[in-house]
C-alpha cells in the first residue's frame, strides 16, 4: 500500500553532484498533466496519500479509505482556513482603533505639510528644494509603541497597518531593520523604499527619482508613508542619515514616518544622532498589549470551538508553557496550534468524521452526521463508557458533543469574566478548565452524598486533594472572588453572564433569576437611599447581609455551573476524533532538541540500530559498536580535555580486545556455527585503526561535540557538552 | 511546583557534570602528558587511503533504519505543503535520506539541492537557478492554459537578489501551485554559517513559491536563527532522524586529526577545493602550478610574475582580482606565501612534485 517502492536507499558514494555547490535534482514532473486535471480545491488537496499507516485488505475498503483520506485532508484544510481567518479577524478588531487613529493623524499631518505649499512642477524643477527654515524641515513621525519586546508578533501588525493606510490612499513602504544595516548603508534602505513605492526595480538609489515620480500624475495628492517596523534594531547612523535626507526633501516629498518602538519612547533619542532627532516631530500611539491579544485569540480559537478541532489538557499545558516560559510570542502559539492541527489530521484516522461538525452556522447542521462512524466505537473513550454499568446515557451523537462543548466554553468565559478584575488570564483558566482529573474529582464530590464520616477513607483522600486543588486552583479562586465583589461590580458581572449564557437555557434561566433578585435588591437600595439618613444607618447592617447573600448566590451559581456544565473535552466519549492529545509528538516537531538528542543517539545507538552483535542492555564499549558512538562513549570517561594519545589507546585496545576474545572463543567452542559468526577480519592493521579513529573524530567535530586541538594544546581535544 | 523541581534538578545535574568534568580534566592533565607524536602514526597518504577503505559496520541495520523512515514521507510532504519547513537532525549523514525523499515523494515540485558542507556557496546563483526553474514551469502552465505566448522575461542572472526574491514571492497565479523545493544539506555548514547568509536563506524560504528541506548536524545549530526566522520565515518542523550513516562527503574537508598538522594537503582535497572555484580561478592556479613544475628549484613564483602571465592569458584584468583569487587559495591552504631570499614575496603550492603533476593532470580532464 505504501506509495514508495521498497528499494533500499543505498549508502552514500561521492558523486559529481556532491561537489557542486548546488544542482537541480529534478524539475516538476507532471506539471503538464496537472493543468489538464479539473482544477478545484479538493483535487489539489487530496494528492497526499496517507494510507501507508492503514492496513487494508480488499478493494472496497481501500476505496473507503481513499474517501476517508480525502475528507481528512479537506477537513484539515477547512479547519485551518477557519482558524486562520478567525485569528485575522480578532487581530484586526483589536488593532482597528489604533489603525484609524494613525490614519487620521497621517492625513492631518499631510494637510499641515501641504498648507506650507503644495508640491508642484515648479518646485520640482529647482535643483534643490529651497528650504532654509529649520521648522519647515520637520518630519511628522508616529512612534508606535508595541508594549512588547518581541517584535515577531508585531511584524504582521505593521504589515496590516501598511495595507490599511494603502487602502486609505497613502503611498506606503514597509521597511525593516534589515534595510538599515551598516553594510548596505543608506543606499540599501533607499533602494527598497523606491522599490516598494515605485513598484519597479531601480538601479540608482537616488531620492530625486522619488521626487520626480511624486509630481507625476496624481501622485502628489497623497502622502508618502514610510513604516519602519523595528526601529530599535536599526543601525543608528544609517537611520539618522536617512532621516536627515528625508528632512531635506520634505517639501518636495511630504514623507510621514511611522516607527515601531519595542523598548521605550525615548529609544529614538538614544539611537539617532541629535541632529536627526531635531527633525522629528513625534506623536505617540500605543498598540494593544500582548496579553489582551493572547486572550482574544485563545477565546476565539481554542475556547470557542470555531473549527471542529480542539486540544487536550496536556497539549494546552504545553502551549501554555511555551508561551509563559520559553517564547512569549503569539506567533509561536499560533504555530503550535497549526502544528497540532497538522499532526491531528495526519495521525487520527477517524478525523474524517469531523466533517461539518462544530460549524457555527445552523444551516449547515444538516451536514452533521447523526451518528459517529462504526469504527469510532472502538475508541478508548467510548469503550470505557460502554464497560461502565450505566451505558445508556453515554453514547450520544455529534450534535450532543457540540452541545456539551458549547456549554463548556460558555462556563469558561463566564469564569473569565468573573476573574477579569483579578487579572486572571484566559490561558491559565483555559488550561485548568480542560483538566479531566479536576472534573472527575468535582463530579465524584458531588455525587457522593453520604456524610463525611461514612465515606470510605480513600474517597476522603481524593476529596482532600480535590479541595486542596480547588483552593489553590484558579477556578476555585475565581469562584471565591465572586463572594467579595462589590454590589455594583456584581451587577455588572451578572449582566455579562446573562449576555454570555444567552442561548443556553439551563444556565441562562438561573442567571436571569439572579439578575431579577439583584434588581429587587437594587430597588430597595435606591429606596433606602431616598429615606432619611438615620434609617439608612440603622438598616445598613441589614443591607450588607442581603448583598452578602446575593454574592453567595452568585458564587453558588458559578460553582454549580462549573460542576455541572463544564465538562472538559477529554471526558466526552468520541473526543479522540476532534481532540489532539499527543503532546510529545507536538513538542518534538515544534522544538527539536539537537543538543540532547544527538548525544543520546551516540550514547544509545543500539536503540536505533537494533543489531544483534552489540550488547543489548549495557552501553559497555565493544569493538562491534559503531566507531563514533564507541569513541563518544569513551570520551565520557574524560574530563573537559581529552588527551588524544590516551583516547586513541583506549579506542585501539577495545578494537583489538574483541578480536582476542573471539579467537579465544573460537578455540573453546568447537561448534562450526560459532566459528562462522566470528568471520571478522583478523588482520586489523594499525593504520586502519588510526583511520577509523580519525574519521570518528571528524564526525564528532561535525556534530560540534568536540573542539579541535589548538596551537597551545596540540595533544588535546576539548569536550563541549557535559550531560544531556 | 513539580516541574520547577525537575528543572532545578536538571540544572543541578548539569552543573555537577560540568564541574566533575573540569576536575577530572585537571587530574588527567596532571597524569597524562602523552603526546600524539608518541604514537606510531601512519603517514598521511596511507591514512587517507585507509579512511576511504574503512570497512562499514552495521551496514544492514543502517539501511533498515533509513528505509524505516520511508513510511514518514507522506507526513513530510503534507507538512511541506502546508508551509512548514522540514528540518532533519540526528546523528549520521542524512544526505541520502533527504535526496531519496526528494526524488520519490517530491516529484511534483522542482527540487534544487544545495550542498552546505562545501566551503563556498553563492546564494545568488542558487536563487537565479530557482527563479529559472520556476519560470520554466510557470511559462509551461501559462502556455497550456491560454495557448498564448508568454511575456518576455529579463534574464535572471542579470537581476538583483531583491528582484529574484520578489519574483519567487509573487502570489500564485493559477490554482495549481508551482513550487520550488530547496533542499539544503547542512544548513549549518561552513559555507552557510554566517548570519547574512542565514538571513538571506530565511528570506528565500519565506517566499510563496519556495519550500525548504534542510539538515543540521551541529548540536548548536539552532543558535543561527532568531525568532523571526524560526517562527515566521523558516517555520521549522523538526524531525529527529538519526541514520548513523558515515559522513563521507561532509567530512572530506576536515583535516585528519592524526595527520601531521595538515601541512601537506593531498591531491584529492586540493582538487575538490579547486572544483568549487570559478574557472578563472582554476586557470590562475594552473599557471602557478605549471610554473612551479617548470622551475622546481626556485622558492616560488613572485606575485608580479604571476600577474603578468595571467594578464597575458586574459585571466585577470587587475591586481585586485588576482589578489581576491589568491586570498581564496590561501584560505583553502592551496597556496603558501614565502619570503624569497631577496626579500620578495613568493607563492608556493605546498605539494610534492608528483602530487602536483597529478593535480594538474586531473584539472586538465
Amino acid at each position: 500500500m505504501s506509495p514508495v517502492s521498497d528499494d533500499d536507499v543505498s549508502l552514500p558514494h561521492i558523486s559529481d553532484n556532491d561537489l557542486k555547490p548546488f544542482y537541480v535534482l529534478h524539475k516538476a514532473s507532471d506539471c503538464q498533466q496537472r493543468v489538464k486535471k479539473p482544477v478545484g480545491r479538493s483535487s489539489r488537496k487530496v494528492k497526499v496519500n496517507l494510507s501507508a499507516s492503514l492496513a487494508t485488505s480488499d478493494e472496497g475498503e481501500m476505496q473507503d479509505d481513499q474517501l476517508h483520506e480525502n475528507s481528512r485532508m479537506k477537513n484539515f484544510h477547512n479547519a485551518w482556513v477557519k482558524i486562520e481567518s478567525t485569528i485575522k479577524d480578532v487581530l484586526h478588531n483589536i488593532n482597528a482603533d489604533v489603525f484609524n487613529e494613525v490614519d487620521s493623524w497621517v492625513h492631518k499631518s499631510f494637510d499641515s505639510i501641504c498648507s506650507n505649499g503644495k508640491p508642484d512642477a515648479n518646485k520640482a524643477t529647482c535643483a534643490y528644494p529651497i528650504v532654509t527654515d529649520v521648522t519647515a524641515k520637520q518630519i511628522f513621525t508616529a512612534l508606535v509603541v508595541m508594549n512588547n519586546m518581541e517584535f515577531v508578533d508585531d511584524l504582521q501588525t505593521f504589515a496590516d497597518l501598511g495595507t490599511h493606510l494603502q487602502s486609505h490612499g497613502c503611498h506606503v513602504a514597509n521597511l525593516s531593520s534589515v534595510d538599515f544595516s551598516v553594510k548596505s548603508g543608506i543606499g540599501g534602505c533607499l533602494r527598497s523604499l523606491l522599490r516598494q513605492i515605485l513598484s519597479s526595480s531601480i538601479d540608482v538609489a537616488d531620492i530625486s527619482v522619488l521626487a520626480s515620480w511624486y509630481i507625476e500624475h496624481d501622485n502628489y495628492k497623497h502622502p508618502v508613508v514610510v513604516i519602519i517596523e523595528d526601529m530599535d534594531r536599526c543601525s543608528g547612523p544609517v537611520l539618522s542619515d536617512f532621516i536627515l535626507m528625508l528632512s531635506e526633501w520634505v517639501i518636495k516629498i511630504p514623507v510621514i514616518l511611522i516607527l515601531g518602538v519595542a523598548t521605550t519612547l525615548d529609544a529614538s533619542k538614544s539611537i539617532l544622532t541629535s541632529k536627526a532627532v531635531q527633525h522629528l516631530s513625534p506623536s505617540k500611539f500605543f498598540l494593544g498589549s500582548p496579553a489582551d491579544r493572547l486572550d482574544a485569540i485563545i477565546k476565539a480559537v481554542l475556547v470557542k470551538p470555531c473549527s471542529g478541532f480542539l486540544v487536550g489538557h496536556k497539549v494546552a499545558g504545553f502551549i501554555r508553557n511555551c508561551f509563559l516560559r520559553q517564547d512569549g510570542t503569539l506567533t509561536s502559539l499560533v504555530r503550535a496550534v497549526k502544528m497540532a492541527l497538522v499532526q491531528h489530521f495526519l495521525m487520527e484516522p477517524l478525523s474524517f468524521a469531523v466533517n461539518g461538525l462544530l460549524d457555527e452556522e445552523s444551516e449547515e447542521s444538516t451536514s452533521v452526521a447523526e451518528a459517529w462512524p462504526k469504527q469510532a466505537f472502538d475508541l478508548p473513550s467510548c469503550s470505557r463508557r460502554l464497560s461502565e454499568p450505566k451505558s445508556e446515557v453515554a453514547l450520544d451523537g455529534p450534535s450532543k458533543m457540540i452541545e456539551v462543548m458549547n456549554l463548556w466554553s460558555c462556563v469558561v468565559l463566564c469564569l473569565h469574566e468573573a476573574g477579569k478584575k483579578q487579572k486572571t488570564t484566559l490561558l491559565d483558566l483555559y488550561y485548568e478548565a480542560l483538566d479531566p482529573k479536576l472534573y472527575n474529582l468535582r463530579h465524584s464530590d458531588h455525587l457522593e452524598l453520604k456524610p463525611d464520616s461514612q465515606r470510605p477513607s480513600w474517597i476522603q483522600g481524593i476529596n482532600g486533594t480535590s479541595s486542596k486543588m480547588q483552593k489553590g486552583g484558579l477556578i476555585g479562586q475565581t469562584t471565591r472572588q465572586v463572594r467579595d465583589l462589590s454590589p455594583a461590580a456584581l451587577l455588572q458581572l451578572v449582566e455579562k453572564w446573562s449576555k454570555q449564557t444567552d442561548g443556553f437555557i439551563e444556565i441562562h434561566e438561573k442567571v436571569k433569576e439572579l439578575q431579577l433578585q439583584e434588581k429587587i435588591e437594587d430597588d430597595t437600595l435606591k429606596e433606602l437611599a431616598n429615606r432619611s439618613r438615620r434609617q439608612t444607618i440603622r438598616n445598613s447592617g441589614n443591607l450588607d447581609r442581603s448583598t452578602k447573600t446575593l454574592n453567595d448566590k452568585a458564587a453558588a451559581l458559578i460553582s454549580c455551573m462549573t460542576r455541572d456544565h463544564m465538562q472538559p473535552i477529554e471526558c466526552i466519549p468520541f473526543h479522540e476524533i476532534v481532540c489532539f492529545k499527543n503532546v510529545d509528538k507536538l513538542q518534538a516537531a515544534l522544538c527539536g532538541d539537537p543538543r540532547r538528542r544527538i548525544q543520546l543517539d551516540l550514547l544509545e545507538c543500539h536503540n536505533f540500530l537494533k543489531c544483534s552483535c552489540c550488547g543489548k542492555s549495557s552501553n559497555a564499549p565493544s569493538s562491534s559498536m559503531h566507531d563514533t558512538t564507541l569513541m563518544y562513549t569513551l570520551a565520557q570517561e574524560h574530563g573537559d580535555l581529552i588527551n588524544l594519545h590516551d583516547w586513541y589507546q583506549s579506542f585501539r585496545a577495545i578494537i583489538f580486545q574483541k578480536t582476542v576474545k573471539e579467537r579465544h572463543r573460537m578455540k573453546v567452542s568447537p561448534s562450526p556455527k560459532k566459528r562462522k559468526m566470528t568471520a571478522e577480519p583478523q588482520n586489523i592493521t594499525e593504520a586502519s585503526v588510526q583511520a577509523r579513529f580519525c574519521r570518528a573524530v571528524t564526525e564528532l567535530q561535525i556534530t560540534g561535540l568536540l573542539r579541535m586541538p589548538s596551537k597551545r594544546r596540540p595533544d588535546f581535544v576539548q569536550r563541549v557538552a557535559f550531560g544531556l | 511546583m513539580d516541574e520547577n523541581d525537575m528543572i532545578d534538578e536538571e540544572e543541578y545535574e548539569f552543573s555537577r557534570n560540568y564541574f566533575l568534568a573540569k576536575e577530572s580534566g585537571k587530574s588527567v592533565k596532571k597524569s597524562s602528558a602523552h603526546k600524539v607524536s608518541e604514537l606510531n602514526l601512519a603517514d598521511e597518504q596511507e591514512l587517507r587511503a585507509e579512511v576511504s577503505n574503512i570497512e562499514p559496520k552495521h551496514e544492514k541495520e543502517i539501511a533498515l533504519l533509513i528505509n524505516s523512515y520511508k513510511k514518514l514521507y507522506n507526513e513530510w510532504v503534507f507538512e511541506l505543503r502546508y508551509g512548514f519547513g522540514l528540518l532533519m537532525y540526528g546523528f549520521g549523514s542524512k544526505k541520502t535520506l533527504i535526496e531519496d525523499f526528494a526524488s520519490t515523494a517530491l516529484t511534483e515540485y522542482n527540487v534544487i539541492v544545495v550542498n552546505g558542507y562545501l566551503q563556498s556557496i553563492n546564494l545568488k546563483q542558487v536563487a537565479t537557478a530557482m527563479a529559472e526553474v520556476l519560470w520554466d514551469q510557470l511559462k509551461m502552465q501559462l502556455r497550456s492554459a491560454s495557448g498564448g505566448t508568454s511575456r518576455d522575461q529579463q534574464p535572471f542572472n542579470s537581476r538583483s537578489m531583491d528582484d529574484l526574491i520578489a519574483f519567487l514571492d509573487e502570489p500564485h497565479k493559477t490554482e495549481n501551485e508551482c513550487l520550488v523545493c530547496l533542499v539544503i544539506h547542512n544548513i549549518d555548514g561552513p559555507g552557510l554559517r554566517d548570519s547574512d547568509t542565514q538571513h538571506l536563506l530565511a528570506r528565500i524560504a519565506a517566499c510563496s513559491h519556495v519550500r525548504i528541506v534542510a539538515s543540521i548536524d551541529h548540536v548548536n545549530a539552532p543558535l543561527l536563527w532568531d525568532k523571526k526566522m524560526v517562527h515566521v520565515q523558516f517555520n521549522w518542523c523538526w524531525h529527529h532522524v538519526p541514520t548513523f550513516a558515515p559522513y563521507k562527503i561532509e567530512g572530506v574537508f576536515h583535516p585528519l586529526i592524526l595527520a601531521h598538522g595538515g601541512t601537506s594537503q593531498s591531491v584529492k582535497t586540493a582538487s575538490i577545493v579547486l572544483q568549487s572555484l570559478t574557472p578563472n580561478a582554476q586557470s590562475v592556479f594552473k599557471v602557478l602550478a605549471e610554473h612551479q613544475l617548470a622551475h622546481p628549484d626556485e622558492e616560488g613564483m613572485p606575485i608580479d610574475v604571476l600577474f603578468t602571465s595571467c594578464r597575458e592569458l586574459f585571466l585577470v584584468s587587475s591586481l585586485v582580482t588576482l589578489n581576491s583569487h589568491l586570498t581564496e587559495f590561501k584560505d583553502h591552504e592551496l597556496v603558501k606565501v614565502r619570503r624569497h631570499s631577496e626579500g620578495q614575496d613568493c607563492l608556493h603550492i605546498p605539494l610534492s612534485k608528483d602530487a602536483l603533476e597529478k593535480l594538474v593532470q586531473e584539472m586538465n580532464h
